[in-house]
């Protein structure tokens, strides 16, 4: 992790779209604003590690490469599979970001508020490319950290009311006071080397078990 | 029609995207025929080329409202792969008129339904892959019904991806999938154009499901009321108009066919919109007003598909999400509006291919109920 630039150290996978040789006006656009990126970004030092097509090969591509930077442009039909990547890591979410011809301010401010995934990379010049991308990666690890303090939270609570029950149990089989209970976990624990909530889910997995039977006690 | 005063639509110009799908054709013919004027709206279609980019733009606000998978605006409501945002499903568009294709070396080997497709994996095992159009989507919820109904568990015992539409008959002929789920003009295609062999219309898992929903930003139809009843009326006109006659139908088939909206033979889309005789159920638009309403027990059922598959990790609640996404009492002013009877219900009872009932009571339980399901099990991590 003591890379220089760690930024230059990127691994950008861009899905490249459209079709240049196609009739169709729009997909011939998207082929060209695909092929501009790609020079903005190999200009701006980036390291490309793939220009992947469109195809239903993606998913396992994008699995074996591991990028850390999906680039796609905004118009193309790939986005939804990309979706699902996106739905199928969701612990391991990797940032997005769009690319297209709207440059307006407007469009991205609203797509950033809007919470999408996804930057986008106006105009395409080089120079532009470097502080989206920075912007981008910059957001999306800052939108995983308050993921991961909330997922946290969340586990810390659900451990609190196991070793709440389990206190409750203690009291209630030993004639123990709250302090007492408390105590004979957290010894249980250090004695087992376990964490205090296995401790609590493992007496809970006991009084399940065995039931409403008069126990001696709980080891 | 009272279109002055406090009934006056708050925007005249309603932005909606579409995707280039059969079952568009309400809000093309709305805006083709004019439906939209007579209530004092006018529609701007501006067509879409992913689910994603549509869902981002109904978000952002670029557009004001959709075509749109029902799964996907309650997967929306559920944060499910993005952040969580209100909506709302302003109505039903279509029922029916997807369908589930097989490869044509599956057909060759004997497959007619999941039965034979269970019996074939058995014997020769090998990694299956089935396209569906989105995750959180309807075609993937009819597709892992199916294969569940037939003891395949879709995500352990296949390979699933999602594909865009128009590439499913592409990749179905070269081999690379197995099978798809996906609406017409695309699924019929693929069959006329024998890459793949039909081997379920979407009618068989569930007759008469909902189909694509009118949704919209919850905020947007809060500040935009009589806008928003406005377009449900010129679309339940034009639902009315769509279900009238065989003629209309083939109107709509060449309206359709134009490179502005699906950009396919005007053949196709005239078998997808006019079922031969003896065909299976097709789209249906508005069946006196039982298509097009937002059935509570509709929404909840995604709820249930999304909880059963894991995509929703708890059980949410069911019937308030629901109340809240369903603008059910928008849809009535809209009705009373176009002259369409309502249902006196909120839920309506279906039967499912596995003879399975659903009529909206019991979702906790009814989520829980499936012997093939993915629904993680809560784990105390060391």
């Amino acid at each position: 992790m003591k890379a220089p630039d760690p930024s230059r150290s990127l691994r950008i996978v861009v899905v490249h779209g459209g079709d240049a040789q196609a009739g169709d006006a729009a997909l011939a656009a998207q082929a060209c604003r695909s092929a501009a990126l790609r020079v903005g970004l190999l200009e701006s030092g980036y390291d490309i590690v793939a220009s992947l097509p469109p195809d239903i090969f993606l998913p396992e591509r994008i699995a074996q490469l591991q990028p850390d930077l999906i680039i796609v442009d905004s118009e193309s039909d790939a986005r939804d599979v990309l979706e699902h990547i996106v739905i199928a890591t969701r612990e391991e979410r990797r940032p997005i970001v769009l690319f297209t011809e709207d440059d307006s301010a407007d469009t991205m401010e609203a797509a950033v508020a809007a919470g999408v995934s996804a930057y986008i990379v106006a105009g395409l010049r080089a120079e532009r490319v470097r502080p989206v991308l920075d912007v981008a990666l910059a957001r999306f690890k800052r939108e995983q950290k308050l993921l991961g303090e909330l997922a946290d939270t969340r586990q810390k609570l659900a451990e609190r009311k196991l070793i709440d029950r389990a206190k409750g149990l203690l009291m209630a089989r030993h004639g123990l006071l709250e302090d007492e209970a408390y105590g004979r976990l957290r010894s249980l624990a250090m004695n087992k080397n376990m964490r205090l909530a296995e401790i609590a889910q493992r007496i809970l997995d006991v009084e399940d078990l065995l039931g409403e039977r008069p126990a001696k006690g709980v080891k | 029609m009272n279109i002055a005063g406090s009934d006056r639509p708050e925007t005249e110009t309603l932005r909606i995207g579409f995707m280039p799908l059969a079952d568009c054709a309400p809000l093309v013919m709305a805006s083709v025929l004019g439906f939209d004027e007579k209530y004092g709206i006018k529609l701007v279609l501006e067509r879409q080329q992913s689910w994603s980019a549509m869902r981002d733009r109904l978000t952002n606000g670029e557009l004001d409202g959709a075509h749109a998978l029902y799964g996907l605006l309650y997967g929306l409501q559920m944060g499910i792969g993005s952040p969580a945002r209100d909506m709302a499903v302003l109505m039903n568009l279509n029922q029916n008129g997807q369908a589930i294709v097989l490869s044509r070396a599956l057909a060759a080997a004997g497959v007619k339904d999941g039965a034979g497709l269970a019996a074939l994996m058995r014997e020769q095992p090998r990694r299956y892959t089935f396209g569906h159009t989105f995750p959180t989507g309807n075609h993937a919820m009819w597709l892992c019904y199916w294969l569940a109904a037939a003891g395949i568990d879709p995500l352990a015992h296949t390979r699933l991806v999602t594909v865009p539409p128009g590439q499913m008959a592409a990749n179905l002929e070269a081999g690379h999938m197995d099978g798809f789920c996906a609406g017409e003009p695309w699924s019929r295609r693929a069959v006329m154009e024998a890459s793949g062999a039909l081997v379920a219309p979407s009618s068989q898992v569930w007759p008469d499901h909902p189909g694509k929903a009118l949704g919209a930003r919850a905020d947007f139809v809060a500040r935009h009321p009589n806008s928003c009843r406005a377009l449900v009326a010129a679309l339940l006109d034009t639902a009315r108009w769509l279900d009238t006659s065989a003629t209309n139908r083939e109107a709509a088939a060449e309206v359709l066919a134009s490179p502005a909206y699906i950009h396919a033979k005007v053949d196709l889309l005239r078998a997808c919109l006019l079922p031969r005789r003896g065909d299976f159920p097709g789209l249906r638009f508005f069946g006196e007003g039982e298509a097009t309403f937002p059935w509570l027990s509709d929404g909840m059922w995604f709820l249930t598909q999304q909880r059963r598959w894991g995509l929703l990790r708890e059980d949410p609640d069911y019937l308030g999400v629901a109340c809240a996404v369903n603008q059910v009492e928008l849809y009535r002013e809209a009705a009373a509006l176009a002259g369409v009877d309502v249902p006196d219900r909120l839920m309506r009872s279906s039967t499912l291919m596995d003879g399975r009932v659903w009529d909206g009571s019991g979702p906790v339980g009814y989520a829980a109920s499936f012997a093939i399901h993915q629904r993680e099990p809560h784990v105390i991590s060391a």
